[in-house]
């Protein structure tokens, strides 16, 4: 009977557990096994294991190109976490004023970014906003009088052009968490904080922060690693195929794509991704370990 | 009992989940639909047995392509009327991401095509994969002999024949003759002045207008120059010094010609906000709904300062077979590569889509001579060059195309951005061994 109730639970499972593997699991372990053999365009059908010289080939990517992609996409996460959370918080705040008029539409439209598919999105700023000719930016330059600029063409302009897009397309989702949680923190607590005569300043340091931040941080390391994992973006606004911009803004995922997924080679392709798969499960374990301690 | 009934239904669920792994073919009769034999995967046997009953009858080529769907029915209805007797069907189906399709289906006979109509500058990839049968004892002189030579040399590689070439595009100087102002020039320095006095960026308006950045439309410096992107040994040429001289050369056109990007030079056309663009026949279509008054004029008629004519890459398009096929099929494909390769083929292709024909003959037709743009095409192709159609070719269009956007849109020096793409190249072409 015991060991009936102990094998019940992976029987339910089981469907769920046959799904997972073969959508999840299986393509890792096929990738891995790719990862060991010299599959490319000259052995397409004729591949062999060949140990891990791919991993050898993958690591010596480990060159300056890299590191400096992977400075990139530090400041690049950091800096985008740090403007979304905060614009986040400030947005979502105020559309919990009290007594705000029309709020749900303002919510509603702000979801358009984030409802939005993200090649639409990307391509659309890249022309109605940033292109030379057509681009309100720089319809509005010339209305002024001033010249032209070309957003793309240099890495610092292009990297906050990048930025300024990709917290278009992922402040809903932030602002969304956040207002949710914000609609969670008892009233009582602010009325009191109010009768003991706390201003704004300390309702939100005393108050509303540490009531948040355990809510919105599974939203905020989900976020931290689609940002950290950023591609499309810089891809199709800097790098795309026949439509290089100039800028050579690279993270490690656009150098990793750059210098390994097109050349047809995939087993070294293969070793570079899980390279990047074993990176981020260290980085998902570090993140997850300093929450438990923090909570 | 509720116990008993999710469990069930766990199990349903994992006979459910597991149902799509399992052979379609077993479970139908002897009729095999093509769509659902390419979607399963499996079913090999069945779907062999099927087509060797049918073979007594009739013979079935399937064509893959990624192309235009009209083009291939103009193919398709003329071949078909001309195999009719043989008793020889031939099927075009697109295949959006033909490449990635073919690597996964090319030795497959059961689920993947007999033959295959694409752009020659794949050829490299596919024959290194192992999926392509040379076709010299299949399409002998009597059928390649009347095609033009340049259009041939792009379907050969390693010094064996694997295409048959069907028609070619190139590209072309497409004007406006409501804006454009006096005579067209003959040299590239003339168009430079035209250029400079007709053009105004801060205004947005533009005499040329050119994807200055992209490696496919400054090739027609760099081979006048007598430069290339990647020799035929598969060296990477970015700092070859008649590439730099190439690259410097268009840059005061680019300086000239707006962002470069696609969409941008080509709405600055068909707004009527440029007098001229340098591009190929696929924008046709767009700038006649543009109501622009066309006039054509080829490449080769711009002469460099070297002396040189332009010479633009050419993408020919043409049908090669797999392996199976040539093994199983041989007489069949046989007389397919002969029917298209007829110069009625190219006639039909040229007067109902605009598509240069492969065929020399097909030229002789009133109507295809009196096509000015194909006309323009046939004369680019006496200078122009087929793009390489060596596997490494498509690791060098991002190093090609980095270095034109390093010089012209961000003002890097030539020669150090030269020689730090031309490293990367190299790697990139190591790195697919």
């Amino acid at each position: 009977m015991r060991r009936s109730n102990k094998r019940l639970p992976w029987a339910y499972s089981l469907p769920a557990l046959i799904l997972v593997g073969i959508v999840i699991v299986f393509p890792i372990i096929y990738t891995g096994y790719l990862s060991l053999t010299n599959m490319n365009l000259y052995h397409w059908f004729d591949f062999e294991i060949i140990g891990f010289s791919n991993y050898e080939r993958a690591l010596l990517k480990l060159d300056s190109g890299f590191l400096s992609a992977l400075f990139t996409t530090i400041i690049w996460t950091a800096v985008n976490m740090a403007l979304q959370v905060v614009l986040a918080y400030f947005i979502a705040m105020a559309l919990n004023v009290d007594g705000l008029r029309l709020n749900r539409l303002y919510k509603t439209l702000l979801m358009f970014p984030w409802a939005m598919p993200a090649y639409v999105s990307i391509l659309l700023w890249r022309v109605g906003m940033y292109n030379t000719e057509f681009g309100l930016l720089n319809k509005v330059l010339t209305a002024l009088g001033m010249e032209k600029v070309n957003f793309l063409a240099e890495n610092t302009p292009a990297f906050i052009s990048c930025l300024v897009l990709n917290l278009w397309m992922a402040l809903p989702f932030m602002i969304m968490m956040i207002d949710g949680a914000l609609q969670s923190i008892d009233k009582s607590y602010y009325e009191s904080a109010q009768l003991d005569g706390a201003g704004f300043l300390a309702r939100n340091i005393y108050i509303t922060i540490p009531a948040l931040r355990g809510i919105i941080a599974p939203a905020v390391i989900m976020t931290t690693f689609t940002t950290f994992k950023q591609f499309d973006i810089i891809y199709l606004l800097t790098m795309q195929k026949g439509a290089l911009s100039g800028a050579t803004l690279q993270t490690i995922i656009t150098y990793a794509h750059q210098n390994a997924f097109v050349s047809n080679n995939y087993g070294l392709s293969s070793a570079v991704s899980i390279i990047i798969f074993v990176l981020i499960v260290v980085f998902s374990l570090g993140t997850n370990r300093g929450l438990r301690e923090e909570s | 009992m509720k116990k008993k009934i999710s469990l069930i239904m766990c199990g349903l669920l994992v006979v459910g989940t597991l149902f799509g792994c399992g052979n379609a073919a077993q479970t139908g009769g002897t009729e095999v639909n093509n769509e659902s034999a390419q979607t399963d995967g499996e079913g090999t046997e069945e779907v062999e047995e099927t087509k060797q009953d049918a073979s007594t009858e009739q013979t079935e080529i399937k064509i893959w392509h990624d192309g235009d769907e009209a083009i291939m029915k103009t193919i398709a209805d003329r071949v078909n009327a001309s195999l009719a007797e043989k008793k020889i069907t031939v099927s075009f189906e697109k295949k959006t991401g033909l490449t990635d399709q073919l690597q996964l289906y090319g030795n497959d006979a059961a689920n993947g095509p007999d033959m295959y109509l694409y752009a020659h500058d794949s050829l490299g990839t596919f024959v290194e994969m192992g999926i392509l049968a040379p076709i010299d004892d299949m399409a002998d002189a009597g059928v390649m002999g009347d095609l033009l030579p340049m259009t041939v040399e792009a379907g050969s590689y390693n010094g064996e024949q694997y295409l048959v070439p069907v028609y070619f595009e190139t590209l072309l100087f497409l004007y406006n003759k409501e804006l454009w102002n006096g005579d067209l020039p003959t040299s590239t320095e003339d168009l430079y002045e035209y250029m400079k006095a007709n053009t105004d960026t801060a205004a947005g308006t533009y005499a040329v207008v050119n994807q200055h950045s992209t490696a496919y439309n400054v090739a027609p410096f760099i081979n006048g120059f007598g430069g290339y992107i990647i020799d035929k040994d598969g060296n990477p040429g970015l700092n070859n010094q008649e590439t730099k001289d190439a690259v410097e050369y268009n840059k005061k056109f680019a300086a000239l010609q707006a962002d470069g990007d696609y969409n941008t030079v080509t709405t600055l056309f068909n707004e009527k906000k440029a007098a001229a663009i340098i591009g190929g026949p696929w924008l046709i279509s767009g700038i006649k709904d543009a109501g622009i008054d066309l006039g054509i004029k080829s490449l080769s008629d711009f002469v460099l300062p070297n002396g040189k004519a332009l010479a633009p890459y050419s993408g020919v398009q043409g049908v090669g077979v797999m392996k199976h096929a040539a093994e199983n099929k041989k007489e069949a494909v046989t007389e397919v590569l002969k029917a298209i390769a007829a110069p009625e083929v190219g006639i039909d292709l040229a007067n109902n889509s605009n598509c240069a024909p492969a065929n020399v003959k097909s030229y002789e037709d009133a109507g295809v001579a009196g096509n000015e743009m194909i006309m323009a095409m046939k004369e680019t192709a006496d200078t122009a060059q087929p793009m390489p159609n060596i596997p490494q070719m498509s690791v060098m269009w991002a190093p090609a195309e980095g270095l034109l956007a390093a010089v012209n849109k961000s003002g890097e020096d030539i020669n150090t951005v030269a020689e730090e793409f031309e490293k990367q190249a190299e790697t990139a072409i190591a790195d697919m061994q």
